[in-house]
């Protein structure tokens, strides 16, 4: 990892530019801008490279996740997937009873090899009702959700300016959007990104 | 009962009168009609007409109790309402969990445990109305009942509760942090996706972040882009998206 994390270092620091070069993505022609924008899907037919459920099992390196339409997916997870849980975690933070987003590579014997997995991973609007505690207590759509403050992850963005760690700025009977990661079979949730409009 | 009966009709007459004149007279409540459980029972078309109507009959009620002399059918009227209440709060709950009561003004919040509260102390004190009672009402009584049922009004909340969580949240400042100089991840990243550096790769990437670590001053964040990888060096201090770097390495 560490001679790996090296290279890219030198890589970036030594050749690193701001913007990345057109000829370093290949072709210039217009048809490959073309081609890549190019939907693949049929509008209303389900994107194949996509999957959404709960993880049943995990065996090996494969997940077996169940869809909220009743369908299985067999989810591959190689040594590129990126996953997701509050934050980039490794494989092993992937546990039965998650609910996850994957996208990747539907392979031709069904297996779904995953580029990026988001697990637990929710985006919800409300009002906050109070704040107690490194907790803000969520009216949303009459439903009490509660989100957890985690120290070193959660940020607030309000209105325009940077993001901050300091979330102290919130204020009872505030709208607010939180993206964050549900703590399974709860009203819970764990914030990565409180979005304040003022 | 030296008084306890005798207060109860004031109490319930004042909650009636509100009631009342918040449908018949609240713009704000007739506009979101729609929302409450009463347009799931009558129908959307009829939902102002039958506020109206509740609001009618709620004041009459009202104005039995307040008028003497008080009869028993006056005081048995006001429990039948308040039961009705009770009822239509349970039709509420199960048949439109996701509405708002439209018992005494316009708010969003759907029926809850205190919403049962209300009504039920509203029914306890009809049925303790009952009894003749010759003694005069007792004020700090009716006050203090009077208190509870508007604790117990979810359409109060914005002029106490939320005042008050305020106050608290601002003297016990549960959100505050001791300074640290660690920058979370989500910072970094926002700073990153208006970098014009993750603008022109952006198209390149197919994957959320691989990895990342913190090194002189640099946080470095990996991305998978097709059979490549892509690279992010993002300054730890500064709020500038254009020192962002970027590269693209092949696997």
């Amino acid at each position: 990892m560490t001679s790996r994390r090296d290279l890219l270092k030198s890589a970036v620091l030594g050749g690193g530019a701001t913007v990345v070069a057109a000829t370093a993505l290949g072709s210039l022609g217009p048809e490959a801008a073309f081609a890549q924008s190019a939907p693949d899907v049929e509008p209303g037919t389900p994107d194949p490279n996509f999957a959404e459920g709960r993880i049943r099992t995990i065996k090996d390196n494969t997940l077996l996740v169940l869809g909220s339409n009743m369908v299985f997916h067999n989810i591959r997870i190689v040594d590129g997937t990126s996953l997701w849980k509050l934050g980039p975690v490794p494989f092993d933070e992937a546990k039965p009873g998650d609910g996850l987003y994957a996208r990747g590579v539907l392979m031709p014997d069904g297996v779904l090899a995953a580029e990026s997995v988001w697990l637990n991973i929710v985006n919800i609007k409300g009002h906050i009702t109070n704040i107690t505690d490194r907790t803000l207590h969520l009216d949303h759509n009459g439903q009490e959700v509660l989100c957890h403050v985690v120290a070193g992850k959660s940020v607030a963005v309000h209105s325009e300016s940077p993001p901050t760690a300091d979330l102290s700025m919130l204020k009872v009977a505030q709208h607010v959007q939180i993206l964050g990661a549900w703590r399974p079979d709860t009203n819970e949730v764990d914030i990565a990104t409180v979005f304040s409009p003022h | 009962m030296h008084g306890i009966a005798a207060t109860q009709p004031y109490v319930i007459a004042l909650f009636l009168v509100w009631a009342g004149l918040a449908k018949l007279f609240s713009r704000r409540m007739r506009a979101r009609a729609g929302q409450t459980a009463l347009a799931r029972l009558v129908g959307a078309a009829r939902a102002v007409p039958a506020l109206r109507l509740t609001g009618l009959v709620e004041l009459a009620v009202a104005a039995a109790l307040l008028v003497p002399p008080l009869s028993p059918w006056d005081v048995a009227a006001a429990a039948l309402l308040s039961a009705g209440f009770l009822a239509y709060l349970a039709y509420a709950y199960v048949a439109a969990p996701t509405s708002s009561c439209g018992c005494l003004g316009a708010h969003s919040r759907p029926v809850d445990l205190r919403a049962f509260a209300r009504a039920g102390l509203l029914l306890a004190a009809s049925l303790l109305a009952v009894p003749a009672d010759p003694h005069p009402p007792i004020v700090a009584l009716g006050l203090a009942e009077a208190v509870v049922l508007m604790a117990l009004s979810a359409e109060l909340d914005r002029h106490w509760l939320t005042p008050l969580r305020r106050l608290i949240v601002r003297l016990r400042r549960p959100l505050a942090l001791p300074p640290s100089e660690h920058v979370p991840l989500g910072a970094s990243l926002h700073l990153l996706y208006r970098s014009p550096a993750y603008c022109s790769a952006s198209a390149q990437l197919t994957s959320d972040v691989q990895d990342t670590w913190d090194e002189d001053g640099l946080r470095f964040v990996v991305y998978g882009a097709r059979e490549r990888t892509a690279v992010f060096a993002i300054p730890l201090a500064g709020n500038d998206p254009s020192a962002v770097l970027v590269t693209l390495v092949g696997s």
